[in-house]
């Protein structure tokens, strides 16, 4: 099966909101299971990025990239960067692949590449 | 809404401390009760934002009370992230404003240094969104570094600008006994030197080791009265005269435009506002510089220059002591240091100090009308203060 990584429609007046809140951001009418969850589309624009070199303990690594992406729907969402040379306003193209691994658990999130 | 007023203030050192929490947070309590002679708190608040997991110690409010000998006085806990401090001053404003207490103590403490810098940094990550941020990496300095990168892009600030930030705001805290960082530098040594690359590397391009504020210990205390008790003690008059917040997106990828700082501008209007003043009637600024960008930012957000000439304020020596709105003349979260739950107290702590004109080398001539911007997540949670000398 394809992981998919969801948006949240509003089933009141069809805003999209990414990650899932309670009450829609626009209009503010709806219950919180008045939502449709959407996949993200995969492409998009690099809003803005950086190199971190203080990593969090679990990632055993020298640097992680982290950008975050505006998908062909206006949606916006952070993710990881694997990128030579990121630019601001490059087109790139997600995939969900493992973000993070833990002692029990795995994440799964967008990881981003150059288009 | 009863007029209130700072009527005593204390601090400690902020760098690492080898006191327990309860220790750091009471300490400040007793100097600023010295201070104004006041010894009847009829209520404490608490700031902190890492006792429970860092510490191991949970309601720390009673802790506090009790050691201070404080009981059967009320107590509580403010936990608002690293607006926890500007959030406590904020309640104690509201106890004696609605007339429910004419003295009321505020502390703020932190003591950050007992894990290491990476255990301190992930602390402060788990205030970004957790299924959306956090399991990606993203950290504060994470989120400021790709903050920067927008804001270089769009309005042509430079490292250089960045650089001058930490220059000024250290050069600044060598005028402050209690200030963590205690050391000259200059553009050239940290951005142009040999040893640049290894003194100054890179922890989320493009901010730097120098653009960031340093893990510290340390607590801040001011006691909040009426008018009338703030007239008994003989002190110089300082009126916490406004008081804004605001929040905003818990991601940060969700906001419009990415560049602004909505809760930094909507607190600091509201704040303004119950105040009655303008960001020109400004003579001394405590701003909260966790990344050195966050100056330049929040200083066009608050209105005291205009979007996306913060950094042309900055070159004109304006935010400098003896400049025309002199900027975290205490050293700032850079130089005095960021124990978490005290920043927003020590702002405030700075601001009365030099209202009472009490501030010795770092006194800023003549002022009358004091600013502070606590910042909290990154820019999500952030509460401004207006405090005027009478
Ligand atoms: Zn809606």
């Amino acid at each position: 099966m394809k992981r998919e990584i969801y948006a949240y429609r509003c089933r009141r007046c069809g805003e999209l909101h990414y990650p899932y809140r309670m009450v829609c951001r626009k209009c503010r009418e709806n219950d919180h299971n008045e939502f449709d969850p959407e996949p993200l589309p995969r492409e998009g624009i690099l809003v803005t990025h950086t190199d971190l070199y203080a990593l969090p303990a679990v990632f055993e690594i020298r640097k992680l990239g982290l950008g975050i992406v505006e998908l062909s729907n206006g949606v916006r969402i952070t993710g990881q960067l694997r990128v030579e040379e990121p630019k601001i306003g490059m087109k790139v193209r997600g995939e969900v692949e493992v973000v993070r691994s833990e002692m029990y658990s795995d994440y799964y999130g967008m990881v981003f590449y150059e288009a | 809404m009863r007029e209130v007023y700072v009527a005593g203030i204390g601090i400690t050192s902020f760098s690492r401390l080898e006191f327990p929490l309860s220790e750091i947070a009471a300490y400040p309590v007793m100097m600023a009760m010295k201070d104004s002679g006041l010894k009847d708190i009829e209520h404490l608040y608490v700031a902190n934002m890492g006792g429970g997991r860092v510490n191991h110690q949970t309601g720390l409010a009673s802790a506090v009370a009790d050691t201070l000998s404080l009981t059967p006085s009320g107590a509580e806990l403010i936990e608002n992230g690293p607006a926890s401090g500007g959030s406590a001053v904020k309640q104690g404003f509201m106890a004696v404003a609605s007339g429910m207490h004419n003295v009321v103590a505020v502390t703020g403490a932190e003591r950050m240094r007992e894990v290491n810098n990476l255990e301190a940094t992930d602390l402060v990550a788990t205030l970004t969104h957790p299924i959306a941020e956090y399991i990606y990496g993203v950290t504060l300095p994470s989120l400021a570094g790709m903050f920067t990168r927008l804001y270089m892009d769009r309005y042509g600030v430079t490292d250089r600008h960045l650089a001058m930030v930490a220059v000024k705001n250290q050069r600044h805290a060598l005028r402050n006994e209690f200030a963590h960082i205690q050391q000259e530098i200059t553009v050239e040594g940290i951005l142009d030197s040999p040893e640049a690359m290894t003194n100054n590397p890179y922890v989320a391009a493009p901010l730097r080791f120098f653009d960031c504020c340093p893990v510290s210990d340390g607590g801040a205390a001011v006691i909040l009265t009426s008018r009338e008790v703030a007239e008994a003690t003989g002190r110089p008059l300082v009126r916490l005269s406004g008081v804004g917040q605001a929040s905003d997106t818990h991601c940060v990828h969700e906001r419009e435009d990415p560049t602004e700082l909505l809760a930094v501008r909507r607190a600091a209007a509201g704040a303004m506002e119950m105040a009655g003043v303008e960001p020109s009637d400004v003579d001394v600024a405590e701003l909260h510089d966790a990344f050195t960008i966050l100056e330049i930012v929040e200083s066009e957000e608050a209105g005291f220059f205009p979007k996306g000439e913060g950094h042309l304020a900055l070159e004109r020596g304006d935010t400098e002591l003896g400049g025309r709105l002199p900027i975290n003349v205490s050293g700032g979260l850079k130089g005095r240091g960021h124990p978490v739950g005290a920043t927003g107290i020590a702002q405030v702590y700075e601001i009365a100090h030099q209202l009472r004109g009490e501030a010795g080398d770092r006194q800023v001539e003549g002022a009358r009308v004091g600013f502070t911007c606590n910042f909290g997540g990154f820019g999500n949670n952030v509460v401004c203060m207006v405090l005027a000398g009478e």
